[in-house]
């Protein structure tokens, strides 16, 4: 298992607060984008084409603190945007850390070596840096859209390491993967001596331009299935096991899109990471007045009916996990034997 | 290779299939500026990041060109919107990069062949321009 205990337990402790308490809906991780701007401009993401007074905007720190204590998840995945760029950041961080919150600060790295250098961010139980990687060299320079990039991510992963941070990666995966490169690229990352890898599918979402490259349900099955059937003892994944089996196709779950709520500058987007159908002012708002049964495969939402992606699955991976003597009993066989 | 289709400088004209929802639909979706034209006659020009058709008063919100907002419009004072700014979304697709490595890969390779330059032929991917 890739998860250090004291995260797990406090993810533990954190869900069953939750069930004793009766609460349905509960978020598992923030999602948190302070910025749009990025170093780079992959064609799969959505997420950094805005006019300019958008991406020159930067979210004022302590709405950001605000919407993290109003939220309550244990864990907190920095986006964007790319943080590292974020002004504030390393005020967030040191805000987060101090309130015991679990902190994902995604990045695609270009600038983690010279930041790191520079004396910034200090190691700590609660700091991940979840580098994009994509693939192999050639292959994650194709998704970034921007040759190099692979080997700019790889010194930064080093250099972090180098120091006692705590690294994971997180790989998108499109239609045109092979499993024996991304089992080759699993060798690779590990062999940097990362934590552990968080892998997920890529979706169609509306606004981003890639459409043609996502994966459709069964294709993101016998994908996964290719990839995992077989795991190394070496490869620790960052993520719930059961996630990666419902990715091969061993369970068939049902979306939580309020488990890793987004939110941004315009606010907490409405209902998930992915559809962006609008914004809600409080968290409150969002998990009261959103129409969550027009959301998931089992609605009949075509937006939904090919998505198995981790900001909706996850959440309900964890939440089996702890809902049943199955779950438990899964969780626990997976983790010790290491075989999905 | 599909075509990309932008809306931008479009100034929709409402009558027919083209509603005030449909056209407000099409700007929420819209990754640049509109300029959102009130019915007393003023204008905004900005971006619209939110709207909820399902409000007692139906609304947008908007941020403006200067980054000042969010300011609150309700559908009942917008007379239409037009696709004025830059769509930021427009010809970035993956496909293109793709075609565009492609043609790198097929440029490279014909220089080994020893065809280099004087090759008149290009039915590779990148001949879609």
């Amino acid at each position: 298992m890739g998860v250090p205990v004291s995260q797990a337990w406090a993810v533990t402790s954190y869900v069953l607060k939750q069930k004793l308490a009766r609460r349905q809906k509960y978020p598992l991780v923030l999602m948190l984008e302070p910025l749009f701007r990025c170093n780079l401009a992959c064609s799969g993401c959505g997420k950094i084409q805005y006019p300019s007074q958008i991406i020159k905007k930067n979210m004022p720190l302590e709405k950001a603190l605000e919407a993290v204590d109003e939220c309550g998840a244990p864990m907190v995945s920095i986006a964007g945007g790319e943080p590292l760029m974020y002004p504030h950041i390393h005020e967030l961080v040191e805000g987060l850390e101090k309130r015991g919150k679990y902190i994902y600060l995604c990045t695609n790295a270009i600038l983690l070596k010279d930041t790191l250098q520079k004396g910034a961010f200090t190691p700590s139980k609660y700091l991940s840096f979840s580098v994009h990687m994509d693939g192999l060299r050639e292959a994650h320079d194709e998704s970034v859209c921007r040759d190099g990039v692979y080997d700019q991510a790889v010194e930064g992963i080093k250099e972090a390491v180098a120091r006692g941070f705590r690294v994971t990666t997180n790989t998108t995966l499109f239609d045109n993967a092979a499993p024996l490169q991304v089992r080759e690229f699993f060798d690779e990352m590990m062999d940097l001596d990362i934590e552990g890898m968080m892998i997920s599918p890529g979706y169609s979402y509306a606004k981003a331009p890639n459409k043609e490259h996502f994966l459709r349900k069964e294709r993101t099955n016998n994908l996964f299935s290719d990839i995992l059937s077989n795991k190394k003892k070496e490869w620790k994944f960052n993520q719930s096991p059961l996630f990666l089996q419902f990715l091969m196709g061993k369970h068939d779950y049902e979306c939580t899109p309020w488990g890793n709520p987004l939110y941004n500058m315009f606010g907490w987007q409405r209902p998930c990471y992915l559809l962006q159908e609008g914004y809600a002012e409080t968290f409150k708002e969002l998990i009261e007045e959103t129409a969550w049964e027009n959301y998931g495969r089992s609605s009949g939402n075509e937006k939904c009916a090919d998505c198995l992606v981790h900001c909706g699955y996850e959440a309900t991976a964890v939440n089996e996990t702890f809902g049943s003597v199955r779950g438990i009993w899964n969780t626990a066989l997976t983790t010790v034997t290491g075989k999905l | 290779m599909t075509e990309e289709k932008s809306l931008q400088g479009w100034t929709p004209e409402l009558g027919g299939e083209v509603t005030l929802e449909r056209i407000i639909d099409l700007a929420f979706d819209y990754r640049g500026n509109t300029t959102i034209v009130k019915t007393d006659g003023s204008e905004i020009v900005g971006y619209i990041f939110n709207r909820n058709r399902e409000a007692p008063e139906p609304f947008i919100q908007v941020i403006d060109e200067e980054g000042n907002g969010p300011y609150t419009l309700v559908y009942a004072d917008i007379a239409t919107i037009k696709f004025t700014g830059r769509d930021t979304a427009a010809g970035k697709s993956w496909q293109a990069w793709v075609d565009r490595k492609q043609r790198e890969k097929d440029g490279l390779a014909r220089e080994a062949a020893g065809h280099g330059a004087d090759s008149t032929s290009d039915t590779g991917p990148g001949s879609v321009d």
